[in-house]
């Protein structure tokens, strides 16, 4: 899961130092974690080319084959790309911040007017505008940047899911109309899956589009296969060519929607913790399974796994 | 010998001069009040640029609006529209401050349709299970004077912001 520390893979004598100096309540849980999601890594589209960021930054430019190192600002837990931005891939930091590159992640800068300390858990770019950015910190609530990270102000409260605030593990903004005015960010939290107009009035559950109609006129509500309930949605991605079509990584494997989140079926089995769709191919997906990334070409039917970095 | 004019005499030519001016200046104000009368707005004039569900707003709606909304509103959406202090931040009991209604607020990306079923059915109206401090008030209030209130908070939005909603409420088609 995310908020493992990067750097703390568990072995014999880190677990008991842990254990004698945490104490076993505190620390179980994250490792078990660790043995069940890996690091923290994240994999993005920028065009054609694929970015994984999976204990430093690696980028191919051959569909997952061969992949080249690049630097970066910090410890990368989340990466955003935009269609109509070629180049441009903002970077969610373990340490707090966001990182911004505009050369495809060669170079990389953070603004001064830096978001409030804190583990960025993680980072989407709005469809509709690439300058808008969101982020979401750890413990805070979801902040967004109207000038490509260069000022920041808190967007939205984190949401209130079975009596708790729960954390923003993933984001993706969905270019799919709320009525008002806008379109949709989705998140990914402890618990399941919510989403919030970018007008920001309320998080709230994803429903089919007419099911207000069907509550007023009194008939059955439509149907819905949600993802499973109480799991983390480690990550979650939108298609730009097809918006509607939507994927979720969670431990239980790689879930797949045809519209916008209300349907969803399992693709492929393996626990997931991330997932990225090209920006032209809504059946070309990028996908962190069992630990290894793998790449479908048919919207997760088959899966080739990609080349050693 | 001529008559000798006492003071009585002059008081009395005063009091009729005075009559006459006075008939001179009513009969001009009445003559005046009825060109203007004939010249002016009506009485309940159309406010421009404004409309509720597709109708044209009077501005005695929005005199109504303001009013009603002191007295129903105000005390948590704030006096000037501002809502309540760090309105982003969730209170302690899980639920989410009032927010402002003015253009700082979201309340500008809700439709006509959406804003009167929330006012009138509550948060729940529009997002079944949503908890939620403001009470529905279609116990308390007319649709006429919920649609006064709404009026009134339209009328305060720049014209960006009323031009925005007035675009979404042409494209909610829904309900």
């Amino acid at each position: 899961m995310k908020s493992i520390e990067i750097g703390c893979r568990p072995n014999r004598r880190k677990v008991l130092a842990a254990v004698l100096g945490s104490g076993l309540a505190t620390v179980l849980p994250r490792l078990v974690q660790a043995a069940v999601d890996g690091d923290p890594a994240a994999p993005a589209f920028d065009g054609d080319t694929i970015l994984l960021a999976d204990r430093g930054l690696f980028v191919s430019d051959d569909a997952g084959q061969t992949w080249t190192a690049a630097e970066t600002l910090g410890n990368v837990l989340s990466l955003a790309t935009h269609r109509d931005r070629p180049g441009r891939v903002v970077a969610g930091l373990a340490e707090g911040g966001v990182s911004i590159s505009e050369d495809g992640g060669a170079s990389w800068r953070i603004f001064e007017a830096r978001l409030p300390d804190g583990e960025i858990t993680a980072v989407a770019i709005a469809s509709r505008n690439p300058d808008m950015i969101y982020a979401s910190l750890r413990g805070d609530g979801l902040w967004k940047s109207e000038d490509a990270g260069a000022t920041w102000s808190l967007a939205m409260d984190r949401p209130w899911l079975d009596h708790a605030e729960r954390e923003l593990l993933s984001l993706a903004s969905v270019e799919l109309e709320t009525g008002m005015g806008g379109i949709w960010i989705y998140a990914g939290t402890e618990v399941g899956l919510t989403r919030v107009p970018d007008c920001f009035c309320r998080w709230q559950d994803v429903q089919p589009g007419n099911a207000m109609d069907a509550l007023v006129a009194g008939e059955a509500p439509p149907s819905e296969a949600p993802l499973p309930g109480g799991e983390p949605i480690l990550s979650l991605a939108s298609a730009p060519s097809a918006p509607e079509v939507m994927y979720a990584a969670l431990r239980s494997g790689l879930w797949a929607s045809q519209d916008g989140g209300v349907i969803w079926q399992k693709r492929a089995s393996k626990a997931a913790t991330a997932v990225a769709v090209h920006p032209r191919d809504e059946t070309y997906i990028a996908a962190l399974l069992g630990g290894i990334l793998k790449i479908s070409r048919d919207g997760g039917a088959t899966w080739i796994e990609t080349g050693e970095r | 010998m001529p008559m000798n004019k006492g003071p009585k005499d002059r008081s009395a030519k005063c009091t009729v001069r005075r009559s006459v001016h006075l008939a001179a200046l009513v009969s001009a104000l009445a003559t005046t009040g009825v060109v203007v009368l004939a010249q002016s707005e009506p009485v309940d004039p159309r406010v421009e640029g404004l409309t509720f569900l597709g109708e044209p707003v009077l501005a005695s709606q929005v005199m109504a609006g303001q009013q009603l909304y002191a007295n129903n509103c105000a005390s948590c959406h704030g006096a000037s529209l501002e809502g309540q202090p760090d309105w982003r931040r969730r209170l302690d009991t899980g639920r989410m401050p009032a927010p402002p209604h003015d253009d700082s607020g979201h309340t500008w990306h809700h439709s006509d349709r959406m804003l009167f079923q929330i006012t009138k059915g509550g948060v729940g109206a529009v997002v079944p299970g949503y908890e939620s401090d403001m009470p529905a008030f279609g116990e308390d209030l007319t649709d006429a004077e919920i649609a006064a209130i709404l009026v009134y908070i339209k009328s305060t939005w720049p014209e960006r912001q009323r031009e925005f909603q007035a675009e979404v409420s042409a494209n909610d088609t829904g309900g």
